[in-house]
């Protein structure tokens, strides 16, 4: 009988046999971006000690699936893994995971009660345990007859809230009866999520009809997204894209009744603009994409990466113009936090 | 008996049935994943609400994900699951059985 | 389902506690003894609904009339005091101790089932247990433990922990678990109970399993324990008696019935004594051979 094992890949030649039996199976991205946020990796090995599948778990997600079906019965080894996997986590108290796959094995996950949130051609997406998505729907706050209401939504990271995150606030506030303001609540920014979520509900406070929402785990994170699988790393934008407004456009948006999504024009960085292009294609024409050009002040785009750089200079006369007081307060009042945190690593240059 | 925690038990693979227990509001609520939900659904159902409701659960969410495991390995599996969520497993009760 | 201290054991056959496909089959494979595992074969993380679920099956699955045995985990752990009162509740026909090592902790596993007793309203010693010797220190004990319970069903030796606390492990010829295996049997035989040999693992090697079968059939062993049903015919196949003790043991029968008609309290056959033993051995033959359809209903010869 097939044994599960714990596998640990900072021994390099346990790393090798993993590595190399992922890559018979059809998988070639091993880059410290994807392997670097595993918890852990569990094997399976046969009656004579041979690897025949593995699995390894980050945070809530299920990466590096891989069974060989010599010698077994079809599916077996599959559900066994996962159902090892499952467990680890369920014994450090987390219930509820997702998995980022190649489209074709959407089944077998679907077969193991796994639902699946969207895919493309090329990937799937999908989630087990509680809370599920309608759990998360169920805690999104709503309005009275909300159906028959102009509904709009903004997605925005919010790293941190400048007065162009503002200013598009405002004007989808005065084209709609009500706008929801989604947070991505990946913590791989500078601000943290809830640090995010406190600044977007504290410079909005004045507006009426407006939700700051945290994302969850369904507006899909470019930071974090796995690209494993892919067949490219730069499949990943159009991919993570792919399935992020899938996901907003299948699920989210029906169920608020959200008409409309608003986004800023990017002039300077290509994948975002890729990442608008692609947005439009998905949404269109069920859910009206509106392009709204960047906030400028004295003739100069307000950017959230150029508040951070300024925190990284020291700079926080400059930032005074890029951002509401509440913002500025806070950035003020944390300043070494911030720095420190650049300091140590984290990175400042993506969104 | 409280629900303190969220419970899981039993596996995805042939003849198991995996049961994810948590908090409810509205009774006893399932959702049921089975390949044979056509057929033996409402028994599944009626065996996994039985022996929650004999454990003294009457408000619970569950998952179940069937790989046609039988009625004694559905109960067993929703025994496990509610004593893990009730965090009772370490001193089960055994007069429920 | 009831203990009875003497049947027919030539197959224990393991099964992991926590796998309900494994579980509901083990009947179909006519192992005379199952042995379900809530020790080394289920992780620590699953031993709460590994021991539901071995309750249950107990409970509702036919095991088509195999003996059922169950390994509870160790004294030395935090689960072993719910999985006496849990199989003591579910009525098992035998509960097996790993790690022997001592009569008294035989004695501490019988007080703990008679307490279970008690509090579930099961017949008293309704439940023989048996001790798993797997240590130097268990090997050198088992006469005591062999004698520690009338209720002792048998020991069986270990393999696996055994050599490693000898500081060796496993070798196709077996040499490292001689004195084991003879000291276990000895221990055995002396307290007229019995005597299990290890697990064989590798399912390719086929010639070393029959090997090894045949020697321990040979040293007088009653049975071995098992990883795959596909190992139980090749026991079984060991384990058949021949053509010629099939006759004698009917012979036996026959005198023995004869002496009883004539109301003779001596049996006597070909001009000797039948004695305990002879009897004992023929009775064992008899049965063997009608457990692998070696004779009819009649007790005649079917064989090959």
């Amino acid at each position: 009988m097939d044994k599960v094992v714990d596998l640990y890949l900072n021994d390099s030649s346990t790393r090798r046999k993993w590595k190399h039996f992922l890559e018979k199976l059809g998988l070639n991205n091993f880059s410290s971006r994807e392997i670097d946020v595993i918890d852990h990796t569990l094997g399976l090995v046969d009656d004579a000690g041979n690897l025949v599948g593995t699995g390894s778990i980050a945070g809530n997600v299920l990466k590096y699936i891989g069974v060989c079906n010599e010698g077994a019965q079809p599916g077996a080894r599959f559900n066994k893994i996962v159902t090892a996997l499952q467990q680890y986590i369920f014994n450090q108290k987390i219930f509820h995971s997702f998995v980022f796959t190649k489209a074709k094995y959407s089944k077998s996950f679907q077969h193991l009660g796994f639902n699946e949130l969207a895919h493309t051609k090329q990937a799937a997406f999908l989630e087990s345990g509680t809370p599920d998505v309608n759990a998360f729907l169920d805690t999104i706050p709503k309005v009275k007859d909300q159906k028959n209401k102009k509904v709009a939504a903004i997605v925005m990271n919010a790293n941190p809230f400048t007065l162009g995150h503002r200013h598009l606030i405002e004007l989808a506030n005065q084209e709609n009866d009500l706008v929801y303001v989604f947070v991505v609540a990946a913590n791989a920014s500078l601000f943290n999520t809830d640090e995010r979520m406190k600044l977007v509900q504290a410079g909005t406070a004045d507006l009426k009809n407006i939700f700051v929402v945290s994302g969850g785990d369904y507006m899909v994170s470019r930071a974090t997204f796995p690209a494993y699988f892919l067949k490219s790393p730069d499949d990943l934008v159009a991919t993570q894209t792919q399935i992020d407004a899938n996901v907003f456009k299948n699920i989210i948006a029906p169920c608020l009744f959200i008409n409309s999504r608003y986004i800023g024009t990017e002039p300077f960085s290509r994948t975002t603009s890729f990442y608008n292009q692609s947005l439009i294609q998905v949404l269109e024409p069920s859910i009206k994409v509106i392009l709204v050009p960047r906030y400028e002040v004295n003739g100069q785009v307000i950017t959230a990466t150029k508040v951070r750089q300024l925190i990284k200079d020291d700079n926080l006369l400059a930032i005074q113009k890029l951002v509401p007081s509440t913002t500025m307060d806070f950035i003020k009042n944390n300043k070494e936090i911030l720095q420190d945190r650049i300091k140590k690593g984290m990175n400042i240059d993506g969104n | 008996m409280e629900i303190k925690t969220t419970g899981v038990a039993g596996t995805l693979e042939s003849s198991d049935i995996q049961i994810m227990i948590s908090k409810g509001t509205d009774g006893i609520q399932i959702d049921l994943d089975s390949e044979v939900a056509k057929a033996y659904g409402d028994q599944i159902k009626k065996v996994i609400t039985d022996t929650l409701k004999k454990y003294g659960l009457d408000n619970v969410k569950v998952k179940a994900t069937d790989k046609g495991a039988l009625d004694c390995v559905i109960e067993a599996r929703t025994l496990a699951a509610a004593q893990r969520a009730t965090e009772t497993s370490d001193k089960p009760e055994l007069g429920v059985l | 389902m009831t203990y009875v201290k003497n049947r027919l054991r030539r197959t224990m056959m393991f099964v992991p506690g926590n796998n309900p496909a494994m579980i509901k089959d083990a009947g179909i494979y006519g192992a005379d003894s199952i042995m379900l595992d809530l020790e080394d074969a289920v992780s620590i993380t699953e031993k709460d609904a590994a021991r539901m679920l071995v309750y249950n099956a107990i409970k509702t699955v036919d095991f088509g009339g195999a003996e059922i045995v169950v390994r509870i985990n160790g004294q030395d752990t935090p689960f072993y005091d719910e999985d006496v009162k849990t199989m003591v509740k579910a009525g098992v026909d035998v509960i097996r101790l790993p790690k022997t090592e001592s009569a008294a902790m035989i004695q501490k596993l019988v007080k703990d089932m008679e307490k279970a007793e008690e509090e579930y309203g099961v017949k008293k010693d309704s439940i023989g247990v048996m001790a798993a010797i797997e240590s130097a220190k268990g090997v050198l004990n088992a006469p005591e433990i062999a004698t520690s319970t009338p209720l002792m069903m048998g020991l069986a030796v270990s393999g696996e922990d055994y050599t490693a606390d000898m500081h060796t492990h496993r070798y196709p010829d077996g040499r490292e678990l001689e004195f084991a295996r003879n000291m276990v049997l000895q221990a055995a035989r002396a307290a007229d109970v019995y005597a299990f040999d290890t697990v064989f693992s590798n399912m390719n090697d086929t010639d070393g399993f029959y090997r090894e079968t045949k020697y321990i059939y040979e040293l007088g062993y009653d049975g071995k324990s098992l990883v795959n049903p596909r190992q139980i015919p090749m026991v079984n196949k060991v384990f058949n008696p021949s053509k010629d003790e099939i006759e004698n043991a009917k012979a036996v029968e026959n005198a023995i019935r004869e002496a009883k008609a004539k109301g003779s309290g001596v049996i006597s056959m070909n001009g000797k004594m039948v004695d305990k033993p002879v009897v004992a051995k023929a009775t064992r033959v008899l049965e063997t051979a009608k457990a692998s359809n070696l004779i009819d209903e009649e007790g005649n010869y079917i064989g090959e």
